[in-house]
């Protein structure tokens, strides 16, 4: 399998303090990797550097084959890359099929866009999305009425609609019922394979149900990685994890 | 059956934006008064200022106070337009605020407005492209909120400052007063008759359904995503600094056009079209009106100086006052403005979503 998404030595530095401490990711394609660690371990960080929110210190990003390292968001967004952010951002004054609409954005120019109607484009996508993600009876609504859990399948829609090569995911799961989580960990499993998945989450339950690889961060950089069982028998990862209970218990 | 509200049927909209510029387009078949059609044409500018700010502001999320930069810009356009078709080329080729200010050639500045089409393209087009400079500036630089409020208002302060002081091109204080009406085509706009008004009315409806037109579009869609959260259409793709320039841009093009007949109503121009005041009232228009609907919006202008010409003479002292009241009143309790308790009472009309085929069959439903 080809190799989708490489980081190399990334770095990001606020004065002395390295978040991000020459990292080295490698993601393949059609995989799903967990990204997990403690507090400040850099994972949201790794995020906004791979989607150009924040510019690193030093390292290059390769995506797809192309250097993306410190371009402009919506550019890095054009190229295939996907994003769901950690407190879910949907746009509160459009309905819920007119939020897919925007994010079926396969042409972006503000003058291309005046002489197309948002209802036809992206029917096709529209349909397969809410088979994904449900909220077929909230179409119609306000995303600003959705519940959170609601909130959070419709950005996932989202970056589905976008379609994008790469979907990075940052706490798909906070503050969700351990139903929603349910349905949640189901709608990953389906996209397993056909997409390339990056989650962040503490929710352990969640990350056993769907991951086959797991990296875990600490200080900015690799502690371990590798899949679930091994990665929670290293002797390194039970003493980042205060004593001898293991990630499991700690999360 | 969602979101079952008569307000947000679209076909219905339409119809109310073509009733009420029907009836309004025949109001002067029973009130022919030459100074009523002047006062209501007036009220048609004011319309086009309100519809500029809630295109930009209730729309784009872009809250600009200086839609009177392009009023002011595109005013004084029309007016050096206006007195250039009462010089004569020969005979008396320079304005005479110009001669009592010593100078003794027209500025270069003022050439091109010997043509009344150049004229005009110009008091449009440099507005419009003032706009995208000023929209490059704010936007690539990812400013937004209030910082956009008080750039947008320092920037306008700026160009008062410039109109009252170049007097020997903008005679000052005093401003231009074209001595004679403007003329297109051969055809005298007299600016106390029908026509004005007609005239008046008729560019905010052009602008009006044009503007409405553009928000059906994908276009409109995503601006509004851009207005509820920038950051989150940035990461679907959309370069959100491009369309706030355009989105910017066209305002000032409605604006431009407002000043564009104001100075044929009034035949005059002064810095006071650059005034800051003046400019901050488009917003509270818009707001009371619900600067989220542009009809709303048009309707607040409109009935805000309805009200203030009707209220007689003892409330003219504290007409602020009440105006500001009424801003506060409205942002506090009906954020939406008038349209939004228009929304509100729709909602208890009874009300089903037409069943088209398209809406039936683009989402499965949840039983297959």
């Amino acid at each position: 399998m080809t190799v989708i998404l490489e980081l190399k030595n990334v770095t990001k530095a606020y004065d002395a303090y390295k978040v991000v401490d020459e990292f080295n990711f490698q993601v393949k394609q059609g995989e799903l990797r967990c990204l997990l660690g403690p507090n400040g371990a850099g994972k949201t960080t790794t995020i906004d550097l791979i989607t150009g929110r924040q510019k690193s210190t030093s390292g290059n990003i390769i995506f797809n084959g192309r250097d993306i390292t410190g371009q402009r968001e919506d550019k890095i967004a054009r190229q295939g890359v996907g994003r769901k952010f950690q407190v879910p951002a949907v746009f509160r004054e459009l309905t819920v099929r007119e939020n897919l609409q925007v994010a079926f954005s396969r042409n972006t120019d503000p003058f291309a866009n005046m002489f197309r109607m948002g209802r036809k484009g992206g029917l096709e996508r529209l349909r397969q999305v809410i088979e994904i993600v449900g909220l077929q009876e909230r179409l119609g609504e306000v995303g600003g009425n959705l519940s959170h859990g609601e909130t959070q399948w419709l950005e996932i829609g989202m970056v589905l609609t976008q379609n994008p090569k790469l979907l990075l995911m940052d706490e798909p799961t906070a503050g969700m019922t351990e139903q929603e989580t349910q349905k949640t960990s189901e709608i990953f499993n389906r996209l397993k394979g056909e997409h390339t998945l990056v989650v962040v989450e503490h929710d352990m339950a969640f990350v056993r149900e769907i991951a086959d690889i797991i990296t875990l961060m600490h200080l900015g950089k690799t502690l371990a990685e590798g899949p679930m069982g091994v990665v929670e028998k290293d002797p390194k990862v039970r003493e980042v994890y205060l004593g001898s209970e293991g990630i499991t218990d700690a999360a | 059956m969602q979101r079952a509200n008569l307000y947000h049927d679209k076909r219905a909209q339409w119809a109310v934006y073509l009733v009420f510029f029907g009836i309004l387009a025949i109001i002067p078949l029973w009130m022919g008064d030459p100074f009523t059609m002047n006062q209501y044409a007036r009220y048609g500018v004011f319309g086009m200022l309100a519809l500029s700010v809630s295109l930009v502001w209730g729309y784009g999320g872009i809250l600009s106070l200086g839609q009177g930069i392009a009023f002011g810009m595109a005013a004084y356009g029309m007016g050096a337009t206006m007195q250039m078709q009462y010089q004569d080329p020969v005979n008396d080729p320079i304005p005479s605020f110009m001669l009592t200010n010593e100078l003794e050639a027209l500025p270069t500045v003022w050439e091109p407005f010997w043509n009344t089409s150049v004229g005009i393209i110009l008091a449009v087009s440099i507005p419009v492209l003032f706009f995208i400079i000023f929209g490059i500036l704010m936007f690539q630089a990812r400013i937004a909120g209030a910082f956009v409020a008080i750039m947008t208002l320092a920037m306008l302060g700026a160009w008062y400052s410039m109109a009252y002081d170049m007097q020997p091109f903008t005679a000052g204080f005093n401003g231009i007063s074209p001595p004679s009406a403007f003329v297109a085509f051969g055809v005298e706009v007299d600016p106390y008759s029908n026509m004005i008004y007609w005239v008046s009315l008729g560019v905010l409806a052009v602008l009006t359904l044009g503007a409405k037109a553009l928000l059906q579009t994908k276009f409109g869609t995503i601006v509004q995503a851009i207005r509820d959260d920038p950051e989150r259409a940035r990461f679907l793709g959309y370069n959100v600094a491009y369309y706030q320039i355009v989105l910017f841009a066209l305002s000032g093009l409605i604006a431009a056009f407002a000043g564009l007949v104001w100075v044929m109503i009034t035949q005059f121009v002064s810095p006071t079209s650059l005034d800051i005041f003046f400019s901050i009232t488009f917003v509270i228009w818009a707001a009371v009106g619900g600067r989220m609907s542009l009809f709303g919006a048009i309707f607040g202008a409109m009935f805000i100086n309805a009200a203030q010409s009707y209220v007689g003479d003892e409330f003219q002292a504290t007409w602020l006052i009440i105006l500001g009241a009424v801003f506060i009143v409205v942002v506090r309790f009906a954020p939406k403005g008038l349209a939004g308790l228009f929304e509100y009472a729709l909602g208890f009309v009874p009300y089903r979503v037409r069943e088209t085929p398209q809406s039936r069959t683009d989402v499965p439903s949840p039983s297959e």
